[in-house]
């Protein structure tokens, strides 16, 4: 089936921008003075649409010549066929990103091998059970939980919410299952070494008081008629009933304390007792106002929130599961070359220097060890590449005896402290089982350093330490620990990338662009949310269009499509 | 015959410029699964990686980096508070056995990467004038003398080389009574009587490398 090219009009159904559409018009046209009047097969016809704008503008424009049902707003991508000479890719680094990457490629009938450094698959995406190795650099340990599907620990990503599309359809798609994650969690505490005499504080409680005591300024401000602009009289009638809802005030806009602050006794079969406010002047001079209260109001820990059901790795293992290319772990990659028409990559297995020549290459090794690996990309991309920092995280998990914190009402969430370990999470699965793996420990960025310096035995005794400041006898409890320090393990030395604005600015995009239209820079690191699945997947997803673009071209211009 | 050479030249600069690897890959040695830890943070062939601050170790002699190894298991470097990077090496050597130790420093010695080019400028007579008295231990052409201790400083990044020398200079390094090399490296730095010093001497090294 063929048609003619009848003028620019065809495209006005088409839901692509009017800046697109100049550029496509030009370019049929430029085809059209080449061809004059010939005919123009759908698929060539897509092919320079996919030139022009890429998968996304294909997607558009089949769907406007009837060629795809609309589906909605799933990032489904629609790479073009290699066809039968598969052309060749390598991907570095069997991560979130390179493993997308082969999935994707694979299905588009490219011959693609993947290689990986370490000894196991995932990267960061790093699900801890009974017997497994963590690979720290000279300290090395052995998960010690006991042999139970339950008891397991995700030492990166943990948490998914509902706005990262792109974890959530390759989830949908590869079956991996869900179930929901409590992450705030107001039976939780918080607790602040000198404040509120040491003790922790439910974290409804504390919430519910703060906004009583900002309600009820609200309210006498607006008797007081004190803003800059003066208010008509229905809007201050609406504030006061605003302010009185938002902290429950009394009918004369005072703040004696509320059922959200939870009971203190009763409420059942006896009448409910409810805690009179605490200090304002204490709860001002506490600190989980300014970052933990808020804390699930920023969207990426926004209830509810998800994970994978029995462990973040199952994503990996999904994955994995529909890859069929070749995936060699121990590769170490010992050179990057970047050739006219391709990219040799050599690496090091089994004791043997091997080579694979490429059409193209994605590379998820962190930028900073790019430093440190021969490669002749170009000088600006190198540049940039080094001027990354690498960012840094430490978690603890421990294996508790006994699900204590259940018997404080607690299920799932976490419990914040000023202490170094920063959080205490509580698992949101195994619910009434016998024993749990809780967070003990959540360090972020420099804060690591304070953690890799010790031993791993030093660090489960400190994390005891302090959470006996929290729960009665909580060291008592712990019967087990790992604990994961980004910063220094091996084939990692860091946790994402650190872009400072300036950096961000210079390099990002160069960053994003293949090197010679051949090598894909990929990984969480290349995207705007660093030590995140959302971000791997959409880096990801961004290189396959591009490459997308760049093959589309390619088949228009020399005809073949 | 004279494009010939040219299109050599041109090769050549090339190469190099490139960052392509200038050595018969048959002549670089593959690390056992052990000792490719190493490379995770020095680079490939140990070529170093200043983003992990980690110096280049490529063809270093082994007795010396059997001594650091050594130093680093034994707590005479890399325990000192404001030794941050040399904290980060220790645990390394620390869980390494004696063998292990010797199988790492031969591993080490056998190494090749291309030398990086230069970072360090200063006031490179200045610096001639000061390395006379460096030269009595480390060679007049810093080719290192073991009857010394004193390592072959020709090898070594120049970055690396006044990170090591301020450390000296302030006490970091060699000041641990079983490190009796590194005390008399110590002594030597208070020759050095400020940074620009530390920098004209540095700078002079580089221009013996070959």
């Amino acid at each position: 089936m063929a048609f003619v090219i009848a003028g620019p009009t065809r495209l006005h159904g088409t839901n692509v921008g009017p800046q697109l559409q100049t550029l496509l018009i030009h370019q049929i046209r430029s085809i059209e003075r080449h061809h004059m009047k010939k005919h123009l097969s759908r698929r060539r016809f897509l092919n320079l649409v996919g030139a022009a704008g890429g998968s996304t503008a294909v997607y558009k424009t089949s769907m406007a010549l009837g060629l795809m049902q609309d589906t909605g707003p799933v990032a489904q991508l629609d790479l073009q066929k290699a066809g039968r000479n598969g052309k060749k890719v390598a991907v570095l680094g069997a991560g979130i990103a390179g493993l997308t990457v082969a999935y994707e490629l694979e299905r588009a009938g490219y011959d693609v091998t993947v290689i990986e450094a370490s000894k196991r698959l995932g990267g960061r995406n790093l699900t801890v059970r009974h017997g497994d190795i963590i690979d720290e650099l000279g300290q090395p340990q052995v998960c010690n939980f006991d042999d139970d599907p339950d008891l397991y620990f995700n030492c990166g990503p943990a948490r998914i919410p509902g706005h990262h599309r792109r974890v959530l359809h390759y989830c949908k798609e590869l079956k991996v299952p869900l179930q929901v994650k409590a992450n705030m969690s107001r039976p939780a505490y918080t607790h602040e070494e000198g404040k509120f005499d040491d003790k922790p504080v439910r974290v409804g409680r504390y919430t519910a008081d703060a906004r009583g005591f900002m309600s009820e300024l609200l309210h006498k401000a607006v008797d007081k008629n004190a803003f800059d602009q003066p208010l008509s009289a229905e809007d201050r009638e609406r504030m006061l009933q605003f302010a009185t809802a938002y902290g429950d005030l009394d009918p004369n806009g005072i703040y004696k304390g509320t059922i959200r602050a939870g009971y203190k006794s009763g409420g059942f079969i006896t009448p409910a007792e409810h805690y009179t406010p605490m200090d304002f002047s204490a709860l001002l001079d506490s600190k989980f106002w300014e970052r933990g209260m808020t804390l699930s109001e920023n969207p990426d820990w926004g209830e509810p929130l998800m994970e994978v059901t029995g462990g973040m790795d199952g994503l990996i293992k999904g994955l994995v599961r529909n890859i069929s290319s070749p995936i060699t772990t121990n590769a170490q990659v010992q050179s990057i070359s970047l050739k006219e028409n391709g990219v040799d990559v050599v690496y090091n297995h089994k004791g043997e220097r091997e080579k694979l020549s490429v059409d193209y290459c994605f590379n998820s090794i962190p930028s900073h060890f790019m430093s440190g690996i021969p490669n002749n990309l170009p000088a600006e991309y190198r540049k940039g590449l080094a001027s990354l920092q690498p960012g840094n995280f430490f978690k603890i998990g421990l294996q508790m005896k006994e699900r204590f914190w259940e018997n404080e009402g607690i299920y799932g969430g976490i419990t914040n402290t000023s202490q170094k370990i920063n959080q205490i999470w509580y698992p949101s699965h195994g619910i009434h089982g016998k024993k749990g793996v809780v967070l003990g420990a959540y360090a972020f960025f420099r804060q690591s350093a304070f953690f890799e310096r010790m031993s791993p035995a030093a660090r489960i005794e400190f994390a005891g330490k302090c959470g006996d400041k929290i729960h009665k006898g909580y060291s008592g409890y712990i019967e087990a620990g790992i604990s994961v320090p980004w910063g220094r393990m091996n084939h990692m030395m860091g946790c994402g990338a650190d872009w400072s604005p300036e950096i961000r600015e210079k390099y990002y995009k160069l960053l994003q662009q293949p090197a010679g239209g051949r090598h894909f820079m990929i990984g969480d690191q290349i995207s705007y949310h660093s030590s995140w699945q959302e971000g791997a997947f959409g880096s990801a997803e961004y290189a396959l269009l591009e490459l997308d673009k760049r093959v589309r071209a390619a088949s228009a211009r020399s005809g073949k499509g | 015959m004279q494009n010939q050479i040219r299109c050599w030249l041109l090769a050549i600069i090339l190469l190099c410029v490139s960052g392509a690897p200038v050595f018969a890959e048959n002549e670089l040695p593959i690390p056992t699964d052990d000792l490719a830890y190493c490379s995770t943070c020095h680079g490939v062939q140990l070529m170093g990686n200043p983003i992990l601050k980690a110096p280049r170790l490529s063809g270093m002699e082994s007795w010396y980096i059997e001594n650091q190894l050594q130093s680093f298991k034994k707590g005479w470097r890399g325990t000192h508070e404001g030794d941050v990077v040399g904290m980060e090496m220790r645990p390394m050597a620390a869980a390494l056995s004696d063998e292990q130790i010797n199988q790492a420093a031969e591993y080490v010695s056998a190494t090749r990467s291309a030398l990086p080019a230069s970072s360090v400028v200063g006031d490179i007579d200045k610096g001639k004038v000061l390395f006379t008295t460096c030269g009595a231990c480390h060679g007049q052409s810093a080719e290192g003398d073991p009857a010394f201790g004193s390592p072959m400083l020709t090898t070594v990044d120049d970055w690396y080389l006044v990170t090591q020398l301020k450390n000296f200079k302030s006490g970091i390094r060699g000041s641990h009574p079983g490190d009796i090399y590194g005390m008399q490296m110590r002594a030597s730095t208070q020759l050095l009587t400020d940074e620009q010093a530390i920098m004209d001497v540095v700078s002079y090294i580089s221009t013996l490398r070959k």
